[in-house]
């Protein structure tokens, strides 16, 4: 066992100071909003705010005992981490169900959301998957066993029903993308089908991911912008002939890209892919939107409104989305400061959950647009310090495992912050190391703090 | 391939998706104001301060209206959530299964009205509207209940202020209150629904000062309306500013003295400081306890009831009552006769019955003698002079000329038109003193004369009076030749009264010519064949005149007296109308001895008189 201070010294200080500072403004936050003038200590543990400080102080002393442990123990165990994780979710069905969710394991006040470790689990054991797998993920055997490696944590999730982690799951594409999976295998026997077509490769398969995922958002932003009208230089633009004007306009500058800066030998293929997705991209909004606007009931319809939020609804079915957005916006440049929020304080609770899952709206209300300036940057750049960690990693299993962190952080920050102004549907899931909650705050800690004891162990592991 | 290039995809994401939030951020708190205000809309309130209502008090500094506080928990149905009914009930002091049969109730009775189309009880109770849960809880119980109420969403505390009367007296003086409508809503920015404005007496003509002006607190209110803070360190708020207190000339003792002697009887008292124009009583009978007006509960019940009643307890007959004088009239003549030098002191007339009737006398040898015999043709001769004064050949046009000159004095007695009270104006009547063209209208131009008019000399035919204007008669005969406009108000918190009551209105009759009318006063209570000898007190000179009116065929006649005491330096004047009673001296004379003694001498001495007319009922001659 090495001595703590060289144990200390190899940890990233980068990372950890920006998880700290993360975790300074989730306490201050929760402080503000929870606050008891009746007990007005921070350290008070009946309170919220001394609970969360509590929560800190026990997960930053499992991410030390983590330190302490060798880094090859996660390879060696990752699957029998994975089996437990799973196991625990399978009983977590069995629970008496909190708020409608059969999420949480535990007696009485004391619980853990297995749902949160699972994340963690999944991504060491899809990491030692792809790296002890050693092979290309590009046959058709091996992408349906790592695809049922996420799959199978994500129907026991379904179950709970809990959408946000189900959601957070699909995260580990982009990572299995980056290590090059290719659905070209299936593609291409999906082609046989058609004998005139002969294909080695095709640009569907192999960039399938990032399509699908550009697909999805496309089909979220024809739907959510199919009621409102811009008005772009005094022109009065329906939103999906808005999104049409946009994406040719994008597509211009691609062409431009591929004719000016392209390697001509890639011309004609970048060409074919550029016309192709250009054509996709204005039928999958036209069609979206005539199916929504002419074929969609009446009742399916206001559904799928009110979860974009399309519909005004301020004290029904879209209650958070407004209260929270109002609470935001009211924030203006300066913030309301420290303690001064109006709208989003759990003393006037108008924003329900203010100190879990929309603790932004406090911060934001609080500090402003400024706070959400230095918030929203420390956000990418701990982001973008976890995606460096991982390219400088010389093992596969610690490449991956940075990946998976890094876009479970990712979806955590867009899914949550996104909600908090419009641009996401309220999906009920925590603000990394600012929202109050025992499981979360551990989970994300362990997480990180497995990350930085790998990278710290780098140079001893050899590929 | 090359996969490292695939890491720029997801750093594009990245910093694609912070670039974005960050520009809608701007947008939103920065560009867009909307959300601000949506922000102001859900947390921060406006909420007015009603100041309490303006107290009255008489001019002995008795509270006579005052507000009784008492706080309703109010319920809105809607807004409930998961309600603890046994803790619920224990914390308001009710058992469980009174509290499930009072929401029941509310629905089955808050909110019933019958309609008046289809004449069927409706209800039109909604589960987003307050109704009170539990009634007239009292400070000690509210504040209580309220420090808990946050348990309990749906239920909050409303104060309600009703007036209330110590004293059962004087609700045709004070008038009462009842929810304001939609148009006063409109047209007053004070007003707001639910609230209360007086509607008729002295609620209504000083309603801008009773009502106070309102504050303004700005605070931060909860999800469930509580209110959690003040906004911005109260920085916007303004305080609320009550009314001055009211303090009005009425006596409220003898005010209710006076609905005693005038218990089951119609007609009125009057009664007046001669030398501020204060008005020390105004009973109008039948009357009725303002308790009774007295919040919405107590209006609902009770207004129909006395809106229907034939004996219309809700019409102020001082004020609105309009009855013709009889001979007390005499007294304004005498003085007009002798202003025009028709005759002097020491005129006499015959008493001839032949040109009108009159009862058995002997000739009055002065002016003092005929107001004592309130002798008819006397005056019948007297104010002949003075309407047809010789100065045109034509009889119609002297009569003309006569009729328009003694008009003029009439008015400036107060009469034949609104003697300006502080009740308001659309309360009061002008009565009626007729000049050339109200006859002209309906005799025709030069068609008429003295001798067609006549019976205005005694105060009859045409000749109107509101009882105000009677006692006025006699505060301008005490005051001898000048009065202030008759008024309720003594003065508003620290100023005095307003200045229309400061402003002197002399008569133009000569200071000289009252002696013999006053003198003429005291015969009539204190020499033999005087009228009012009931009227008379101890320790004091009353001078009065009785009135006798005649009151068409088959109905007996009103009896009317009015006096002032004592005759030097006189404390009080009054006037005292009892319907079809008979003669003046039988009814009205006594009621004002059994007054003036209570005001002057404190007590009453002739308890066998004052009982035989608390007890006198003259209900069945209406």
């Amino acid at each position: 066992m090495r001595d703590t201070r060289g144990l200390i010294s190899k940890v990233d200080l980068p990372l950890l100071i920006g998880i700290l500072t993360l975790m300074f403004l989730g306490i201050l936050t929760v402080y503000s909003v929870a606050y008891n003038p009746e007990h007005p200590s921070l350290f008070d543990t009946s309170q919220k705010y001394g609970k969360q400080i509590l929560w800190i102080g026990v997960s930053l002393f499992l991410g030390f005992l983590i330190l302490l442990i060798e880094a090859d123990v996660y390879r060696k165990f990752a699957e029998y981490i994975y089996i437990v994780t799973l196991l625990l979710l399978v009983i977590v069905l069995f629970m008496p169900p909190v708020h409608g969710a059969k999420a949480w394991l535990g007696i009485g006040g004391l619980g853990i959301q297995p749902a949160e470790f699972a994340k963690i689990s999944t991504a060491l054991m899809l990491a030692k998957w792809v790296d002890e797998t050693n092979i290309k993920l590009q046959n058709t055997r091996t992408i349906s066993e790592t695809l049922g490696i996420i799959l199978l944590p994500c129907i026991l999730v379904a179950l709970q029903p809990d959408a946000g982690t189900l959601l957070v799951f699909t995260s580990f594409f982009f990572v299995l993308y980056r290590e090059g999976i290719s659905f070209d295998p299936i593609v291409l026997s999906l082609l046989r089908y058609f004998p005139r077509l002969k294909f080695k490769t095709t640009w569907l398969g192999t960039h399938f991911v990032p399509f699908f995922f550009f697909l999805l958002i496309l089909a979220f932003l024809s739907l959510f912008l199919s009621s409102s009208t811009f008005y772009p230089f005094g022109i009065s633009l329906s939103g999906p002939l808005f999104l049409i004007v946009i994406i040719t306009l994008v597509a211009f500058i691609f062409l431009a890209f591929i004719l000016f800066f392209g390697y001509p030998r890639n011309k004609s293929k970048n060409l074919i892919v550029l016309v192709s997705s250009y054509v996709f991209s204005l039928f999958l909004v036209s069609s979206i939107t005539f199916i929504f606007n002419n074929l969609a009931a009446p009742h399916q319809k206001s559904r799928i409104e009110l979860v974009l939020g399309l519909k005004e609804d301020p004290n029904g079915a879209d209650y958070n989305r407004n209260r929270a957005m109002a609470a935001v916006g009211s924030g203006k440049f300066l913030g309301k400061g420290f303690r001064k929020a109006s709208v989003s304080s759990m003393r006037t609770n108008h924003v329900p959950e203010s100190e879990t899952d929309f603790i932004f709206c406090p911060f934001a209300e609080e500090w402003g647009f400024l706070g959400n300036l230095f918030l929203i940057s420390l956000y990418l750049f701990i982001l973008f310090r976890i995606f460096s960690i991982a390219e400088r990693q010389r093992s596969v299993f610690f490449r991956v495992y940075a990946y998976c962190v890094g876009m479970v952080l990712f979806y955590h920050f867009a899914i949550n912050i996104g909600m908090n102004i419009g641009f996401a549907p309220v999906i009920g899931i925590p603000l990394p190391f600012m929202s109050y909650g025992g499981s979360s705050m551990m989970a994300f800690t362990i997480m990180v703090f497995v990350l930085l004891k790998l990278d710290s162990q780098r140079r001893d592991v050899l590929r | 391939m090359n996969l490292d290039n695939r890491k720029y995809l997801l750093y594009a994401l990245v910093i694609g998706t912070g670039f974005f939030y960050l520009l809608r951020l701007f947008y939103m708190q920065v560009v867009d104001d909307s959300w601000t205000r949506r922000a102001t809309e859900i947390a921060e309130k406006r909420r007015e301060i009603i100041p309490p209502r303006g107290v009255l008090v008489d001019r002995k500094n008795r509270k006579i209206v005052i507000n009784k506080i008492s706080y309703n928990l109010m319920v809105v149905e809607e807004r409930i959530k998961h309600l603890d009914t046994s803790s619920f009930a224990k914390l308001i002091g009710w058992d469980v299964k009174k509290v499930k049969a009072r929401f029941k109730e509310i629905i089955k009775n808050e909110g019933v009205y019958k309609n008046p189309s289809t004449g069927k009880t409706q209800s039109n109770y909604r589960k987003d509207r307050p109704y009170p849960f539990v009634k007239d809880l009292t400070l000690e119980e509210v504040t209580r209940i309220a420090s808990r109420l946050t348990d309990f969403p749906g239920f909050y505390e409303e104060p309600t202020g009703t007036r209330f009367y110590p004293y059962p007296n004087g609700a045709n003086i004070l008038g009462y209150m009842n929810e304001v409508g939609r148009k006063e809503i409109e047209a007053d920015a004070f007003y707001r629904p639910g609230m209360n404005i007086g509607r008729s007496g002295l609620e209504r003509s000083y309603e801008s000062i009773l009502r106070g002006k309102k504050g303004v607190r700005y605070i931060v209110t909860s999800a469930t309306n509580n209110e959690i803070e003040p906004y911005a360190d109260k920085k916007f708020d303004t305080v609320a500013t009550p009314s001055p207190k009211i303090k009005l000339g009425i006596d409220i003792k003898l005010q209710q003295y006076g609905e005693e002697l005038m218990k089951n009887k119609k007609g009125c008292i009057v009664a007046i400081e001669p030398k501020t124009g204060e008005i020390l009583t105004m009973v109008s009978a039948p009357c009725y306890d303002p308790n009774l007006l007295a919040g919405r509960k107590n209006i609902r019940k009770n207004y129909p009831g006395l809106i229907t009643d034939e004996n219309l307890p809700l019409f102020a007959r001082p004020l609105q009552a309009e009855y013709p004088p009889g001979s007390i009239f005499k007294l304004l003549q005498a003085l007009i006769c002798l202003q025009e030098k028709e005759i002097t002191p020491n005129t006499g007339f015959p008493c001839n019955k032949s040109v009108v009737g009159c009862h058995d006398h002997p000739s009055p040898s002065s002016v003092a003698k005929a107001v004592q015999y309130s002798c008819n043709p006397y005056f019948y001769a007297a104010v002949r002079r003075v309407i047809q004064p010789n100065k045109k050949k034509n009889v119609f046009e002297d009569a003309e000329i006569g009729l328009n000159n003694w008009h003029k004095y009439m008015m400036a007695f107060g009469l034949g038109t609104k003697l300006g009270v502080d009740i308001d104006t659309l309360a009061q009547r002008k009565g009626l003193i007729p000049n050339s063209s109200y006859y002209d209208k309906y005799l025709g131009h030069h068609q008429w004369a003295f001798s067609t008019i006549r019976s205005i000399s005694i105060g009859q035919g045409e000749i109107k009076l509101t009882p105000i204007q009677m006692a006025n008669i006699a505060v301008i005969m005490a005051n001898r030749g000048w009065y202030y406009t008759p008024h309720f108000v003594k003065s508003i918190g620290k100023k005095g009264k307003l200045k229309t009551y400061r402003t002197k209105h002399i008569t133009p009759i000569n200071r000289k010519h009252f002696d013999a009318v006053v003198e003429g006063m005291r015969r009539v209570v204190y020499e033999a064949g005087g009228t009012g000898k009931e009227a008379k007190i101890e320790n004091f000179v009353v001078c009065g005149k009785t009135g006798t009116v005649q009151n068409g065929k088959n109905k007996k006649n009103h009896s009317v007296f009015i006096a002032f005491a004592p005759m030097d330096n006189p404390k009080i004047a009054l006037a005292v109308f009892v319907e079809n009673a008979g003669a003046g001296g039988a009814w009205a004379a006594p009621i004002a001895g059994l007054i003036l003694d209570k005001y002057l001498n404190k007590k009453v001495t002739n308890k066998e008189k004052e009982q035989t007319i608390k007890n006198a009922n003259l209900m069945s001659s209406y």
